[in-house]
């Protein structure tokens, strides 16, 4: 299948399924699924909805019952530690929550009612300057907007020094300038961290920007997997999503190597923008304006 | 004998010990009902300790279910009273009613897809609808049943006042070690699994919990009101704190105030001691409704 075989040579894997299904209420919502998310590198999980995407997800997480494997390579001799950050939390705002209870309410043994451990405190304070929104601390988590949310429930999934990262769609919802300052985040993670981060995602012009891998979910099951730009063909778009190449340009978005992905499309395919991405000059100096 | 086979000895001790001691308070109504304010001081701060999930969490429907099983609970108790069997209690049927409901609609609401105010709404029919068909089907319970309707401070006795003492004794260590993984779980309960916690253990605890003590404080304020003890002290505590912490000790102090309170107010006008519990802690909420309003304003 196209873009399953990638040229590039074959990078360490951090997350690894094996004839994965999946059945809920039974309806078969994942059908053997096999895929691969590579080490140290932003995993996209991309499709249409209802295509499996998110299932596959819990799965690896062990929120759903599954059939096959799900196989998590170890990192320094013990077994990887794994962190979420959910989609979409049904927060009652009016709940008087604040970021410090939230974040403490995971790490300390001390109940919350009989005050915040100092050192969770501290851990707190820590990975919310990490995420850049320690001004967030003790503020109550119902007024916040959904890229602070977003980056709190990021600090969250930080405070147990994860080494994989998976996230449920963590950009819907947020404006394009929330939007790209949580990419950069997560490509800091990438970069600084050696993080290995899987996102859940239907946004294109994300995908293409940030993303080292993808694996493609159509029809309930794996369509196609690999390196991003060889792998997201105007051709596999097409398959994935069911309508016609509706490409985003990534051309200009990404000092990367243009020929090697601009062969893939269709000859004379223009390159409309859908969605625009950030800014003409492309989301890492949009999002820094 | 039984009493010290089943080493009630020095709790009995320390109950007695303390009624004797509000009794000898300076007060008449101290005086008339000290079994009622020492089941009231064990019982109310932990149902407004309690009420911070239930009101965050939406679980005040949950507590109606169990308050209104106690329909046939008591119903059943008073049924098999009249047919003879003179040892059974109408409390501790009260209790396996409750426990049965809640037990039942958690595991429905964990299996189904079904709205859980959906399960909890024919759950709460049937049990209130067999409690009506027991009650009116005999005249006898027909006569003791209004005392577990409306609440009745004399039905605090010894024995009820020891198992208040357990009850308050054991939710309170249960908050000290669930407190922050409930609070997760309220938050998201994906979050909470992915972070090893056995959702389905605090789910089930908590049930059982509640069921102990809607069922334990019914005798104080009766079935009717009862969730009201949980659900008010709690919702005014909401609109008076930003932080978990403070809603947490603002809910536990609403609920004594208003039971301490309400207990007087019932000496003092002569009405249900419920009644006036609940019409206090509502006033209380009524007046926390200021600043909540001057904060957005």
């Amino acid at each position: 299948m196209s873009g399953a075989a990638s040229a590039m040579p074959a990078r360490p894997i951090a997350i690894r399924t094996r004839d994965l299904s999946v059945a809920l209420g039974g309806v078969d919502v994942l059908v053997g699924a096999s895929a691969g998310f590579v080490r140290g590198g932003i995993n996209a999980l991309i499709g249409q909805n209802g295509a499996g995407k998110t299932t596959l997800l819990r799965a690896i997480l062990g929120l759903v019952p599954y059939r096959g494997v799900v196989e998590i390579a170890p990192v320094g001799g013990r077994a990887a530690r794994l962190a979420f950050v959910p989609q979409r939390v049904d927060f009652d705002r009016g709940t008087p929550l604040s970021v410090t209870d939230l974040l403490c309410a995971d790490r300390q043994r001390r109940p919350l009612f009989l005050g915040h451990s100092p050192r969770v405190l501290r851990a707190a304070r820590e990975a919310l300057e990490w995420v850049g929104a320690l001004r967030l601390l003790g503020a109550p988590l119902g007024g916040l907007s959904g890229g602070e949310f977003q980056r709190v429930l990021l600090a969250l999934a930080l405070l147990s020094e994860p080494d994989i990262l998976l996230l449920d769609e963590p950009v819907a919802g947020i404006d394009i300038k929330g939007e790209a300052l949580f990419c950069d985040l997560l490509v800091r993670l990438r970069d600084q961290r050696g993080l290995t981060i899987v996102l859940v995602s239907h946004d294109m012009s994300i995908v293409m920007q940030h993303t080292d891998h993808v694996v493609c979910i159509a029809r309930q099951s794996v369509d196609c997997q690999g390196d991003t730009l060889t792998t997201l063909t105007a051709a596999n778009i097409q398959r994935i999503f069911g309508f016609p190449a509706a490409i985003y340009d990534h051309d200009h978005a990404h000092g990367g190597p243009h020929a090697a992905c601009d062969h893939h499309h269709h000859p004379g395919h223009h390159h409309p923008h859908m969605p625009p991405p950030p800014s003409s000059a492309g989301p890492r100096s949009g999002g820094a304006a | 004998m039984t009493r010290a086979l089943l080493g009630f000895g020095p709790l009995d001790w320390l109950l007695s010990g303390a009624v004797q001691v509000l009794r000898g308070m300076p007060f008449d109504w101290a005086r008339y009902m000290p079994e009622a304010l020492l089941a009231t001081l064990l019982l109310a701060p932990v149902c407004g300790m309690v009420g911070v999930f239930v009101v965050n969490y939406r679980l005040a429907f949950f507590s109606d279910a169990i308050s209104h099983s106690a329909f046939s609970g008591v119903a059943a108790g008073l049924v098999l009273v009249s047919a003879g069997l003179a040892w059974v209690d109408p409390r501790w049927t009260l209790l396996a009613l409750g426990l049965i409901v809640g037990l039942l609609v958690t595991t429905v609401k964990r299996r189904t897809d079904l709205g859980t105010d959906t399960i909890i709404g024919v759950a709460f029919s049937a049990a209130v609808a067999l409690g009506i068909a027991l009650v009116t089907a005999n005249r006898e319970v027909q006569r003791a049943f209004p005392q577990y309707l409306y609440g009745d401070v004399l039905l605090v006795d010894l024995p009820s006042l020891r198992v208040a003492f357990i009850v308050g004794v054991a939710l309170s260590l249960y908050l000290l070690w669930s407190f922050n993984r409930l609070t997760l779980i309220g938050f998201n309960a994906d979050l909470a699994r992915t972070r090893g916690t056995r959702v389905a253990i605090y789910d089930y605890s908590f049930a059982v919990l509640l069921v102990l003590l809607v069922t334990t404080a019914i005798p104080l304020t009766g079935m009717l009101l009862v969730t009201a003890l949980l659900v008010v002290p709690a919702a005014a505590a909401r609109n008076l704190s930003r932080s978990c912490a403070a809603m947490f000790w603002v809910a536990a102090g609403i609920g004594l105030v208003s039971g301490v309170g309400g207990l007087i107010l019932a000496y003092e006008q002569n009405t249900a001691a419920g009644a006036a519990i609940i019409l206090l802690a509502t006033a209380i909420f009524a007046l926390s409704l200021i600043p909540r309003a001057l904060r957005r304003g």
